[in-house]
Order: C-alpha cells, then sequence, then structure tokens
C-alpha cells in the first residue's frame, strides 16, 4: 500500500545542512501495525510528516496505493490528505472556539459532505468513542483523554486508510494514554494501517513492526517477537 | 467544501473572538455611516436650495438692468452707460406671446408709521401680477387691483411681521400709514412666507409701481419678473424679452436676463460637486476601516497558525483556505455596513427632529456606493492576510511556530 524509495530530506538549520532523512526505503501494507522510534532528531516525525504528505521528500519516491505521491501538485496532495490519511496530534489541535462534535465534523466540512449525511457520521465516530454524552463539549471542558479521542474521531470520519498518530500519548498519563493506544490499536484490528510515532518503548513495543532511527537513516526494522504466552 | 459550510465557519471564527470582532465592525461602521451622513446632508443642502428657488415662482425670467459680462473682456471706456430699464420697456414685453404676465418692480428702502410707531423697512412698487408671479399670498384684504400700472394710487399691502409691529393686535386694514412723506391705505396683508432669496417678506409694503417711483423720484426699475406661458416657453420668452428691449434701447443690448432654471442648474451642479465632495472625504475613512481589518486580520492570521495547519493537514486546499479568511473579512464588512447604515439613519432621523425645514433625505446612490466602497476595501485588505494564511507550511504551522 506504501512504498518508500530512496527519500532524502534535508533542512537548512543556520548554515549547517541537517540531514533529517538519508536513504529511506519502507514498504507498508494495509492493516499493518508499525511504530517509529528513536531518539529526538532523528528524524522520525519527518518521516511521518513525509507519510502524511505535509511534507515532500527532496529525492525519492513515495507511492501511495500505486500512486507517486511526488508527482502531485499541492491541491491534489491536499485531497489525497483529505480522502486517506487520518492524522492525531501530540497536543490533539481541536480548535478551542468549536464543540466536539464540531470539531469532528471539519473533515466532512472540507469535503463538502451533506449536512444530513454528516451528522449521523458524527453521531456514530463520537459513539464508537464513547463521547455521545460529551458532543456538546468544547475541547477545554474535556479531560486530555477525551481531547485525544475526540481528535481520533476526527481523524478517522473519513474512513482513511492510513492513519498515522505523532507521540499520541505524550500529553496524558498513563491510565488516558493506555486508554488511546487501545483505542488505536481497536481501529488496526480493523483494518486501518496504523503508524505511531513515539519514543515510549513500551508504547513502540506494542507495534507488530518497530522501526528505529538514527540520524535520519533506519537502523532496525524489526517484527515483533512472538509473545511470550508461556510461564 | 460547501459555500453555505465557508459562510458558517466564518460566523463562528467571528464570534469566537468577539472584542476583536466588535473592534473591526466599529471601525467599518463609522466609515460608513459618515459616508452615508455626509452625502445626506450634501444632498439637504442641495435640495434646500432647489425649494428655495421654486418657491421663487414657476417660469420665472428675471430681467436686470445693465449687461452682466461674463467674458471677462475690459470694459470700454466710453460709453455703455446702462440706460434705465422703464416701465413702458416692461409693459412692452408683456406683448410677447411667449409670456404670461409681467411684475415690474421698483424697490427702496423708506421709514413707514402709524401713530407714534416707526419702521425702517423695504418698499416695493410693483402691479396686480407680483402675487401670481412671486406666489404670494394673503392672509387679509386684497392685494394691488388691476389696474394701470402707469397710475399712482395710495394703497400699500404690508408684511405679516410688519403689521404686527406697527399695530399690534388692532385691525389694520383700512388704516392710513404714512411713508416717507405720503399717506397710504393698508388693503391687504401677506401671509408670513419667510424668506425667500434673502428678502424678508414680512418686513415689507408693497405699493403700486407709479407711487413707488414718485416716492423714490426714479424712472427706471429695480427688475421686472416675467412668467413665462409655460416651461417650454421659457427660451422664447427670453428671447422676446432680449429682442423687444434691444429694439427699444436703440439696438443695445443693456439688459441681462436671467433664467430660474439657469440659476437653478449652476447651483444644483455646485452642491452637487460638493456632496460629491464630502463624501469622497468620508470614504477615506472606510479606507482606514479597510486598513484596520486587514491589521487584526493578519494579527488574527498568526494567532491562528495551528488552526490553519490543522485545516491543511484535514486536506483543506490552499484556495479553500483563503477563501475561508476572505469570506471573514466580507462579513465583517457586510456587517459593519449594516450597522453604519443603521447608525446613519437613526442620526438622520435625530438631526430631521432637530431642524424640520432642512430636506435630509439618504440618496440610493450613496447607500449603494458606502456598501460597495466597504466590501471592496474589506475584501481587498482581506486578500493579503487570506494569501498568507493558505501559504502556510502545514508542518511549520502545526508545530505552531
Amino acid at each position: 500500500m506504501i512504498r518508500l524509495e530512496q527519500i532524502n530530506r534535508s533542512f537548512e538549520v543556520g548554515d549547517e545542512t541537517v540531514h533529517a532523512l538519508r536513504d529511506v526505503d519502507l514498504d507498508l501494507a494495509t492493516g499493518d501495525y508499525i511504530s517509529i522510534m528513536g531518539p529526538s532528531g532523528s528524524g522520525k516525525s519527518t518521516l511521518l510528516n513525509i507519510l502524511g504528505l505535509l511534507d515532500q521528500p527532496d529525492s525519492g519516491h513515495y507511492y501511495l496505493d500505486g500512486t507517486d505521491t511526488t508527482t502531485l501538485n499541492e491541491t491534489d496532495q491536499a485531497v489525497a490528505r483529505r480522502d486517506n490519511i487520518g492524522f492525531v496530534f501530540q497536543s490533539f489541535h481541536l480548535i478551542p472556539r468549536l464543540t466536539a462534535a464540531q470539531n469532528v465534523e471539519l473533515p466532512l466540512i472540507l469535503a463538502g459532505i451533506d449536512p444530513n449525511q454528516r451528522s449521523e457520521r458524527v453521531t456514530r465516530a463520537l459513539e464508537l468513542m464513547g463521547l455521545t454524552d460529551r458532543a456538546k463539549h468544547r475541547p477545554d471542558q474535556l479531560s486530555g483523554g477525551q481531547r485525544q479521542r475526540v481528535a481520533i474521531a476526527r481523524a478517522t470520519i473519513m474512513q482513511p486508510a492510513l492513519l498515522l498518530a505523532d507521540e499520541p500519548t505524550g500529553n496524558l498519563d498513563k491510565h488516558s494514554g493506555d486508554e488511546v493506544i487501545q483505542t488505536l490499536e481497536q481501529l488496526n484490528s480493523q483494518g486501518i494501517t496504523l503508524v505511531v510515532v513515539t519514543h515510549d518503548p513500551d508504547i513502540g513495543g506494542r507495534a507488530a513492526r518497530t522501526i528505529r532511527m538514527v540520524d535520519g537513516a533506519i537502523v532496525g526494522n524489526h517484527p515483533r517477537p512472538p509473545a511470550d504466552g508461556t510461564p | 467544501m460547501k459555500l453555505a459550510d465557508a459562510f458558517g465557519f466564518g460566523v463562528m471564527a467571528l464570534t469566537g473572538a468577539r472584542s476583536r470582532t466588535w473592534l473591526m465592525l466599529l471601525a467599518m461602521a463609522i466609515g460608513v455611516a459618515s459616508v452615508v451622513v455626509l452625502t445626506a446632508l450634501g444632498e439637504g443642502a442641495r435640495r434646500y436650495v432647489a425649494n428655495e428657488f421654486s418657491s421663487l415662482g414657476s417660469h420665472l425670467i428675471i430681467v436686470i438692468p445693465g449687461k452682466v459680462e461674463t467674458t471677462g473682456e475690459t470694459p470700454p471706456m466710453v460709453g455703455g452707460t446702462a440706460r434705465d430699464l422703464t416701465l413702458e420697456d416692461a409693459l412692452a414685453v408683456e406683448r410677447s406671446s411667449a409670456i404670461r404676465l409681467i411684475a415690474p418692480l421698483t424697490l427702496g428702502a423708506a421709514p413707514i408709521s402709524y401713530k407714534q410707531r416707526e419702521r425702517d423697512i423695504t418698499v416695493m412698487g410693483s402691479t396686480a401680477a407680483l402675487m401670481p408671479v412671486r406666489n404670494l399670498e394673503l392672509a387679509r384684504g386684497k392685494f394691488l387691483p388691476e389696474a394701470d400700472p402707469t397710475r399712482e394710487n395710495a394703497i400699500a399691502v404690508i408684511g405679516d411681521k410688519l403689521k404686527k409691529e406697527l399695530f399690534g393686535n388692532k385691525r389694520a386694514l383700512g388704516e392710513w400709514v404714512r411713508i416717507h412723506d405720503r399717506r397710504f391705505r393698508v388693503i391687504g396683508i401677506l401671509k408670513p412666507l419667510g424668506e425667500s432669496l434673502g428678502m424678508d417678506m414680512g418686513d415689507i409694503a408693497i405699493v403700486p409701481v407709479a407711487s413707488a417711483q414718485s416716492l423714490f423720484n426714479t424712472e427706471g426699475l429695480f427688475r421686472v419678473l416675467v412668467q413665462a406661458e409655460g416651461r417650454e416657453a421659457v427660451p422664447r420668452a427670453k428671447q422676446a424679452v432680449i429682442d423687444i428691449i434691444k429694439k427699444r434701447h436703440d439696438d443695445e443690448e443693456d439688459i441681462t436676463v436671467i433664467t430660474q432654471d439657469a440659476l437653478l442648474s449652476t447651483f444644483d451642479g455646485i452642491f452637487r460637486s460638493l456632496t460629491y465632495t464630502v463624501s469622497g472625504i468620508a470614504s477615506i475613512s472606510l479606507a482606514v476601516a479597510g486598513i484596520l481589518i486587514m491589521n487584526v486580520m493578519l494579527v488574527s492570521v498568526s494567532q491562528r497558525t495551528a488552526e490553519i495547519g490543522l485545516l491543511k493537514a484535514l486536506g483543506g486546499r490552499r484556495e479553500e483556505i483563503m477563501r475561508l479568511f476572505l469570506i471573514e473579512a466580507g462579513l465583517l464588512s457586510a456587517a459593519g455596513s449594516a450597522i453604519g447604515i443603521a447608525i446613519a439613519y437613526s442620526g438622520i432621523w435625530i438631526m430631521g427632529q432637530l431642524y424640520p425645514e432642512f430636506p435630509l433625505i439618504i440618496p440610493l446612490w450613496s447607500l449603494a456606493a458606502a456598501l460597495g466602497i466597504s466590501l471592496f476595501t474589506g475584501l481587498l485588505f482581506g486578500i493579503l492576510p487570506a494569501r498568507r494564511a493558505a501559504r502556510l507550511d502545514p508542518v511549520v504551522a502545526l508545530a505552531g511556530r
């Protein structure tokens, strides 16, 4: 479903050139669950941005469902983002003046979907996240875990094939973080491709595959060791 | 994104930042209100003058002795002394078919007295035709009778103010007053008319033209008021006046003929350009409001960077984000204009209550212009912030940097 070939991305920081990604190759099949781990500055967020079409590589190719996205113009990339990719951010990125339901509705509005259909889908998405009674609340009236679940509802309302989560538990306590991770994994078990960027080894270790990055290069690509079922 | 949703989103964004929104609405409202009010004042002044002229009477032509040259040539050194415009000239003019009525006018200042009371007033000598020509109305008694204009008669019609000052509440009709050294019998009192082109019609006495001429010992007339047969006859009547007087004055055109239309259109033009100037100055405040909108929108864009990044991440296209911010600017301008127009209407209403005689009317074109300019400036100055928002790099925007 996703194929990265020889992706390079560098930034100019002052006089220096920082290579955020060096010759990155990556293959993801539909329904995969991977985590990207590594120290800060290792390029994991840049990789996620490239996967999410928020950033463009300097060289290399990114095939999404067989389409070479590096040839798309900005508008087509926006549409591809809208229809295929959901984002979950560390700081939630909910719009403070809008209610939970309105925040979840936003992607549908951007996609120009009919209002009657929208409210139905929003209700269902909030229900799935167990937030039905919070629909009319603004983000500042919600707990951190609830906010992140609103954000997940928003990320999945367009039924994307790919869900990208950037430190989804970074601003949450252990309990809410676990809930959020379980929610994401549940979505993955229903067939969505899930990519989680984290530096928490507990969370990273839960993925079927863990990618380790150092200085912009992938240094390890490990499938999860078989679950230790025996005592 | 549907247009209705984009508007809904704009309204939410504006109501989400109350103080910022009110600030911009206020600026736009003041701009629009000043344009509309100043235009109404200018237009009111124009109508006021136009009304003044029509109270002079309709189809009026004014004949003035002496030629007023407007060509800017140096006047001739010898000759050219204007001949008097005489009563005979005036009567000759009346024979033209284009002319319905003429009213010769002699004017002078003289003391008028009744018993111990004395006033200095303006004495007008004229004929019975003055009443229809000047649209005069009587409060009591009769006007000068139809008679041979060359014959003197010791009768007078006085203004209402003069009547009060000389007679108080006592009966004035039939009483004898003294003007200068002659006695006149009061036969009529004018209705209060207010001022007409700077002449207080309440403070005058009207006597037969021949009596006034001998009172002031003059042959010449001050003016001849000519009423044409109709509006279309005015140019023909004007030409007839010139031809007849020229023939009688040895082929010398030594009179000036003013038609009411010419006067009216001159003043009309002056006041119209005045209105345009004033409203042009007022629209500068609209431009200022536009710049304020731009500044506040730029602040808003930088405060909402993360939101714009999010919209991009959710698949908002560049032109959609641009449109969202333009719609916000447009909504601000439209709402600001609506408030401004409401302010203008209430201001005009209050002024109308204070000065009921001044015709204050908001012309439709000024409403349209104020609305148009405010929307235009709002959108124009909205483009820059909207473009800045649309061009934000989503990665940078999401990081809130």
